[in-house]
């Protein structure tokens, strides 16, 4: 099997970590798959990079030596576990010396001209991938694997020029890396490539944005044909409910696309629906998979998914920090146009809208945001709309969340909200809001913050997910 | 429409009453929900981004002298800089104490208030006396709204007369009594014939002159509000230095009697007809200008409509606080009609 296997920052956090997932690489090597690997920035090491550029964004060049110095030895420490030969070891430190003396200058650019553009943004961002796609290649050469590493832009990956969310030419990108990486494949040389990080065609540094390192994997795996992508993480795979919140909560074996695009707002464990894109048309499979058990065979996300299983409800997910906002008025009933001025005057504050529910009577619409929002659009709201008959009240309820129930099979199936909602209401629990895109695959409502728990549970146990 | 409010003195106290009292109203009649969301006064500041409680507000300020003393809101060392950088909100009043000679620290308050997309209410004539035309500049090119009604007349509505009553009109000229405290004085010394000194004693006495009375009787307070006038009105750019400014301190006893002999009064009056003055003249007592006691009085000529004279109080906490509450009514009617064209 041809196999794009990423590896996100959890995964290649410490030197030991880089050890097992050179290991994970070798035995699958060995059982004869030929595999292409992807990696994250190690751990926290993004964040770090974007906070150091925009605090020498105001200027403070002294700064930059200390943190490159501990930015070295952060890499060298890691070496000094994940590499047993003396002369690969530092050969390796070598070059992550070299690869941090170009960020150096870099941040030193950015303090003399005191301007953080996207554009820059996005080169300092590509060391963090530079340096772990580095180590991560040493290492496997230390598992007496021919190893190759690339930037995203050397494997091949253009993109236009929206930095800080490019967007793959998809054609001119397959043709490079049919060219680039396939050659290495076939001499059975162990390509890894940094994630997140691509060039547009002029060769300057862009970030895919949204969907990341993923979406780099992604990416290969429809440009290599390969059969399945692999995203190892920390977890089995996608569960049916916050293992947090629901202790009976279990990997879900498969899911269909469109379910898991569903699925993003379960948050970082699940993949983001951009990073799905490319596979969904060429039919190739995702894995989930936990690089701490590898046994585990994980979350498939493949087309066609959803016919196998029998389940109606596939997953739970409970999304706190949101506010609901009512907004009443006799004149909104009948008049066309009043929704799109509520919507318009949020979206121009950059509000984002997550869910909205109303009714035909159109006497009121209840809309949820994120809570940290709350109080600006309570504000704009009262501004554009009372005292000029457009709404007549406009209140919050603060501390609310939302349930998301979703599975592919509900689409169709009589009783399923039935049987929602009444587990729901047996534990006392009251339904605030209720919206069902058109997609059937999700119906999702609001309740109290405090009954969020509960209501996920009682679902859970409804439609017996633990099983 | 979240509030941060910079000053706490008289006339900042005197809004949070307006506020508190005529909530309702505000709402039903005009849907002005106003949430004071930081106050900064000389000690620090308060703030709460739900709003904050006024009456409680009120009592420590009463009680502490500062509202940074609140153990739960209170932040002594937050200034007004840091509040306008970091807090959220539609809209700063600027209700600190006038300074003509630079402006500050309403000057600086205003400048971040708008570099940080707030729009901005002022009560605090000093950064507008010396730098009209660079604030109104700035506020265009912020896209943010620059209202002052309370800086001249206090709660008597000479700055929206003129705009709006007369709009459409060309103001030629005009002249105005625009200061209480040296109305008073040389309403005192005509009819009870005391000297200047004792005037102003009694004048301090009855809390309308400062200790510091400078601002006053030397021109400096009817000097500011003739720049406002004039920029504002009449479309002129000018500042507080191209106003040539004689005072009253001088004012004898035996001119007020040679005056009253010809039927007339000396009433200190602050002109734009060409150059702007200020500076005590002779008026006739049966003109509408020549007002008693602490009362304003300004007559605008204009083009078509002719002579008109507009009375009034022209100080006091509450009548400023008034005036603040129609230039917050004003911006909320602006934004909502940005925000949404009605058909």
């Amino acid at each position: 099997m041809r196999i794009v296997m990423k590896f996100g920052g959890t995964s290649v956090s410490t030197g030991e970590k880089i050890r097992n997932v050179a290991n994970i690489v070798r035995d699958n090597i060995r059982i004869g798959h030929e595999v292409v690997v992807v990696v994250s920035a190690m751990g926290d090491i993004t964040n770090q990079l974007i906070e150091e550029a925009e605090k020498v964004e105001n200027g403070n060049e002294e700064k930059i030596q200390e943190f490159i110095k501990k930015l070295f030895e952060k890499h060298a420490n890691v070496i000094d576990v994940s590499i047993k030969n003396k002369n690969l070891k530092e050969e390796t430190k070598l070059e992550v010396k070299k690869i941090i003396d170009e960020l150096k200058k870099i941040l030193t650019g950015i303090c003399y001209v005191g301007e953080l553009t996207l554009k820059t943004k996005d080169q300092v961002l590509s060391f963090g991938e530079r340096l772990s796609a580095l180590i991560v290649s040493s290492t496997l050469k230390d598992h007496e694997l021919e190893s190759h590493y690339f930037t995203g832009k050397e494997a091949g990956i253009v993109t236009d020029s929206k930095f800080g969310e490019a967007n793959p030419l998809m054609n001119f990108t397959t043709h490079q890396i049919i060219q680039r990486i396939d050659p290495l494949i076939e001499k059975r040389i162990i390509p890894v490539i940094t994630g997140y990080i691509a060039a547009n065609q002029n060769g300057i540094v862009t970030t895919l944005g949204r969907g990341g390192s993923d979406y780099t994997a992604t990416i290969l795996g429809v440009a290599l044909d390969v059969d399945e992508v692999w995203i190892w993480t920390d977890v089995d795979g996608i569960m049916t409910s916050d293992p947090k919140i629901i202790k009976e909560a279990k990997t879900l074996a498969g899911l269909s696309y469109g379910e898991a695009a569903e699925m993003a707002i379960f948050g970082a464990k699940a993949m983001h629906p951009r990073a799905l894109e490319p596979v969904i048309k060429k039919h190739i499979p995702v894995r989930i998979r936990n690089v701490f058990n590898p046994k585990n065979s994980g979350t498939l996300i493949s087309e066609g998914a959803e016919v196998e299983s029998k389940e109606v409800v596939k997953a739970i997910a409970l999304i706190n920090d949101v506010s609901m906002i009512n907004i009443k008025g006799a004149r909104m009933v009948g008049a066309p146009g009043s929704y799109a001025k509520i919507f318009d005057i949020l979206g121009k504050n950059k509000i984002n809208i997550m869910m909205v529910s109303t009714a035909v009577s159109e006497a009121n619409i209840s809309i949820i945001i994120r809570r940290s929002q709350l109080e600006r659009a309570m504000s704009i709201l009262e501004i554009a709309l009372l005292g000029r008959n457009l709404g007549n009240e406009v209140t919050a309820e603060e501390y609310v969340s939302v349930i998301a129930v979703m599975g592919a099979n509900m689409k169709g199936s009589l009783g399923v909200a039935s049987r929602i909602f009444t587990s729901v209401a047996k534990k006392d629990i009251n339904i605030m809001m209720i919206a069902q895109g058109s997609s059937e695959l999700n119906i999702s409502f609001v309740v109290k913050e405090k009954d969020g728990a509960a209501a996920v549970s009682s679902i859970h146990e409804e439609f017996n997910l633990s099983k | 429409m979240r509030i941060i409010l910079i000053g706490y003195g008289v006339v900042g106290q005197s809004l949070s009453n307006i506020f508190l009292s005529r909530r309702l109203e505000n709402l039903r009649n005009y849907g002005f929900n106003p949430k004071v969301v930081a106050i900064t006064d000389r000690g620090g500041t308060a703030i709460n981004c739900k709003g904050l409680d006024l009456k409680r507000m009120q009592k420590v300020k009463i009680k502490e002298g500062t509202v940074a003393a609140d153990n739960e809101f209170g932040h002594p060392q937050i200034d007004a800089q840091s509040v306008l950088q970091s807090v959220e909100a539609e809209i700063m009043i600027e209700a600190t104490s006038t300074n003509i000679t630079n402006g500050e620290p309403g000057l600086s308050n205003i400048k971040t208030a708008f570099n940080t997309g707030k729009h901005v209410v002022t009560t605090n004539k000093g950064p507008l006396a010396i730098a009209f035309p660079t604030l109104t500049e700035l506020a265009e090119h912020n896209k943010v709204l620059l209202r002052f009604s309370g800086t001249v007349g206090g709660g008597t509505p000479i700055l929206e007369f003129a705009k709006k009553c007369l709009a459409g009109d060309k103001i030629t000229e005009m002249h105005g009594i625009l200061n209480g405290t040296t109305n008073y004085i040389l309403t005192e010394m005509t009819e009870k014939r005391v000297t200047f000194n004792k005037a102003l004693k009694s004048a301090q006495t009855l809390g309308y002159a400062e200790t510091d009375p400078t601002m006053d009787i030397d021109g400096l307070d009817t000097a500011t509000k003739i720049v406002i006038i004039g920029n504002w009105i009449m479309n002129k750019k000018f500042t507080l230095k191209d106003v040539a400014i004689s005072g009253i301190r001088d004012i004898k006893l035996g001119e007020l009697d040679t005056a009253s002999k010809k039927g007339k009064r000396i009433k200190l009056i602050g002109s734009i007809n060409g150059k702007p003055t200020v500076a005590p003249k002779e008026i006739h007592k049966n003109n509408p200008l020549c007002v008693s006691d602490v009362l304003n009085a300004v007559t605008f000529f204009s083009e078509y409509a002719g002579r008109q004279t507009i009375i009034g109080r022209g100080a006091g906490g509450s009548e400023t606080a008034s005036a603040v509450l129609r230039d917050l009514l004003d911006i909320k009617y602006n934004l909502a009609n940005k925000m949404i064209m009605l058909e």
